[in-house]
């Protein structure tokens, strides 16, 4: 399929912590892109209670226990959530926020399957057709918000930082396009030669 | 908040925007990629949408020529959008571009409700030019780099020094001497001990003896800073320690003094402006002159980028201007035996106009003999040492042509005006701008009476015809070739200047030279109506005003400055308040056509 005809969906969770496992989601945010184009008007987001709130880890999402008072059970919205991701999800290390969101769907019995694109995965590709070898360093969000020259003054929420996302997979795939690369197959092609040498790749 | 929003609260007019009226935008809100050379839009196209260019450049093109452009934080495509009306132009990324895309409905519910957002773009739509300048003015002004010159270059006098075993007496004497406020204790290696000051004197009145030692009652250890250490720092050194005075050194050694008042000087240019005319009137030679010459230039360049405006500065050069050359004739004089003559200026000078890179355009009116062609010539020379550079086309006293007897000059002008071929229109389009500088005004008096009762309608008729013929290079869309940069002296002043002089000729007050005073006098004097006379003063300012900006850029950074306006110096603003200036000088030229009865030639 080509780029242009693709459903993406762009999404960004903020949980308690990086244990997959153990931790848990307190937003979900999502900014659909019908081909190169981000369609900020279906961008959806939302809170979600969690059912043990751990206070310490507010400094780094900066919500609140009672931001979280009257937000849903994941179980309440996991049918909406699933119907916005649509097409191939797109995020920032985006197989974190995939683990956490299959164990999510797998508690309330739904098998989540998606193709995913990362951006800091493409962009490492990217990086090494102009000679660069990246470090982790180079790769975080808030480094390529800052090199692909978007103002992040208000950063930290799921939605800001989904849409900054969107934004940068957007330019990306402009960059895609000079090199000729005009399909899905291809970007995921890349995306799992690089997956393949992601040792100790951390965010 | 998201993103898109904290961008678009940044942009007039949605900072206009209340939270919901944002909110209603942000809800038709898209963000489209246009790789470089692809179509945004085509001609003949109806379109749904807004475009905000959020990073890149659009150009707009009527057929294969651009004619716009749309940079970062700007908007296009409202009228098609707003009135329903197709597109004229095509819009082509030239650059990879990313614009915001606002969908129309929404973007035309927030600009039928909120009128402070749409009255932004009426304003936009019917040229409301008096807002435009107004816009374009509010805007802050060129940060300068005064603060980070070397506060050496601040220095105005030599260090008065003594050293810390002079009694109190001497140390004041010396003070005294050299007219200073503070004097400098150094040891043997002029390295500062202590600073003794006024502020100190008073201590020693109070509980001391003139012939105690100063190193008793200075200020120690003494504040002092590197030469090479920028004027900022100078100035903060002194706010943080609250002292009026600062020691300067080069490698510990004092080397000079400064104070408050001397970095107020150099951050106010105007201040200097003053200073430089006292000091050409008080200067008795022409080095003198040179120096004070030199100077006004930068200072002139620096109150233009501060955001002076071009008819009070042009005021306050010719002023000095004026005072360097009487000065220097006055100088000079003494050594010919001069007989009756006025000294005479013509072209931008004449009409008080003259900014910064000006050449020499003076005449004569004397006896024409040869003592007075030297006398004129060692004016023209020492002007040219001062720094006003010769006149390339020798319109100087020194030329025997230019520099004759009353009658001479009368025939001069009879015969212009009576064979109006294009020599003599140029000769014209100077001459009647000519203004006394020095000497017997009867004798301009004179000459300027016999010029207002021969002007011939026919000569009036060629004056006008030539201020007509380069007409600004206006489309409907806007200004042609603009890539190539516009001659702005060309297009917009010449053509103005030029036409204003017709009618002042016509009118009879060529005694008023300056342009400005010359379109007030015509409005009062219902020759031209209030609405195209305000108009011309307007885009003549803002055009001198651009002119000025761009060869004080040029002065600051030691280049040579032209007319040649580029399209990447001017902001949005100043391009469209450039645009309606042409507009209005092709108006003017309208007016003038059908006035002298000149649309089809002569």
């Amino acid at each position: 399929m080509n780029i242009r005809d693709a459903d993406f969906c762009v999404i960004d969770l903020e949980t308690t912590g990086l244990n997959v496992k153990k931790d848990e989601i307190l937003t979900f945010a999502c900014v659909p892109m019908k081909g190169m184009k981000i369609l900020v008007n279906d961008s959806f987001y939302t809170l979600i209670k969690p059912k043990k709130y751990k206070i310490r880890t507010m400094k780094f999402h900066g919500i609140s226990e009672k931001d979280l008072e009257n937000a849903p059970l994941f179980e309440e919205i996991a049918d909406t959530i699933l119907n916005k991701l649509n097409g191939i999800i797109v995020g920032h290390a985006i197989e974190i926020d995939m683990e956490f969101l299959k164990r999510y769907f797998k508690k309330v019995g739904i098998k989540f399957e998606r193709q995913t694109i990362d951006v800091a995965l493409l962009e490492k590709w990217l990086g090494e057709r102009l000679g660069e070898r990246k470090v982790a360093e180079e790769l975080t969000l808030d480094a390529l918000i800052k090199s692909y020259g978007l103002k992040a003054t208000y950063r930290h929420n799921a939605l800001a930082d989904a849409f900054f996302t969107a934004q940068i997979f957007q330019i990306q795939l402009l960059k895609l396009l000079k090199y000729g690369i005009n399909t899905i197959d291809r970007i995921l092609g890349i995306i799992s030669s690089c997956k393949l040498s992601k040792h100790n790749f951390i965010f | 908040m998201i993103p898109p929003k904290e961008f678009l609260k940044k942009i007039k007019p949605f900072s206009f925007l209340s939270e919901e009226e944002l909110d209603t935008i942000l809800s038709g809100l898209e963000v489209e990629v246009y790789p470089k050379n692809s179509i945004v839009f085509k001609e003949n196209e109806q379109l749904k949408q807004v475009y905000l260019v959020f990073s890149g450049l659009i150009g707009l093109f009527d057929g294969e020529e651009i004619v716009d452009y749309i940079s970062k934080g700007e908007l296009v495509g409202i009228i098609s959008a707003i009135y329903n009306t197709k597109t004229t132009l095509r819009a082509k990324a030239l650059e990879d571009t990313i614009c915001y895309i606002i969908d129309k409905n929404k973007f035309k519910e927030i600009f039928d409700k909120n009128p402070k957002f749409s009255s932004f773009f009426l304003t936009f739509v019917s040229k409301r030019f008096k807002l435009f300048t107004n816009l374009a003015r509010e805007r802050e002004i060129f940060e300068e780099a005064t603060f980070l010159i070397d506060v050496a270059k601040v220095i105005a006098k030599k260090p008065v020094v003594c050293n810390p075993n002079s009694s109190i007496k001497d140390a004041v004497r010396i003070m005294e001497e050299n007219k200073v406020g503070s004097i400098v204790v150094v040891d043997g290696e002029q390295k500062p001990l202590g600073i003794f000051t006024d502020n100190d004197l008073r201590r020693v009145v109070l509980n001391g003896d003139k012939h105690d030692q100063v190193k008793k009652f200075m200020s120690s250890p003494p504040i002092a800073i590197d030469a090479k250490k920028p004027l900022f720092d100078a100035y903060t050194t002194m706010i943080n320690h609250g002292i009026d005075h600062l020691i300067i050194t080069n490698n510990g050694a004092v080397i000079g003094v400064i104070t408050s008042k001397d970095i107020l000087s150099q951050l106010e240019p105007s201040y200097s402006v003053l200073a430089l005319y006292r000091k050409a009137i008080k200067a008795t030679s022409i080095e003198e002159l040179k120096i004070v010459f030199e100077k006004m230039n930068v200072a002139v360049a620096k109150m233009a980028l501060r955001g002076l405006h071009f008819y009070d500065l042009s005021k306050m050069i010719t002023s000095v201007h004026d005072a360097v050359v009487v000065k220097t004739i006055e100088i000079l004089r003494k050594n010919y035996d001069v007989e009756n003559f006025v000294w005479i200026h013509m072209g931008s000078s004449g009409r008080k106009e003259q900014i910064i890179a000006t050449d020499q355009d003076n005449a004569m009116i004397s006896s024409g003999s040869e003592n007075m062609l030297e006398f004129a010539k060692a004016v023209n020379e020492a002007l040219a040492k001062i720094g006003i550079p010769k006149c390339p086309a020798n319109y100087m006293a020194s030329n025997k042509r230019w520099n004759t007897d009353i009658e001479t000059w009368k025939g001069y002008f009879k015969k212009w005006f009576n064979e109006p071929i294009p020599d003599h229109i140029r000769y014209l389009s100077i001459f009647l701008d000519m203004r006394p500088i020095y000497g017997d005004k009867k004798l301009y008096n004179e000459l300027l009476e016999f010029i207002e009762d021969n002007a011939t309608n026919q000569a009036i008729r060629f004056l006008a015809l030539d201020a007509t013929l380069i007409e600004p290079p206006i489309g409907i869309f806007g200004i042609k070739n603009l890539k190539k940069g516009i001659d702005l002296k060309k297009f917009g002043i010449y053509p103005i200047a030029n036409g204003i002089r017709v009618l002042a000729l016509d009118n009879k007050i060529l005694s008023i030279t300056n342009t400005e005073e010359r379109i007030t006098e015509l409005i009062n004097m219902d020759k031209l109506s209030k609405e195209m006379g305000n108009n011309l003063l307007e885009s003549y300012e803002f055009m001198q005003d651009l002119r000025l900006k761009h060869q004080s850029k040029a002065i600051v950074t030691d280049k040579k400055g032209d007319n040649i306006i580029n399209v990447r110096e001017l902001d949005k603003l100043d391009l469209l308040v450039l645009k309606e200036s042409l507009k209005i000088v092709l108006s003017f030229q309208k007016f003038l056509k059908s006035r002298y009865a000149v649309s089809r030639g002569l």
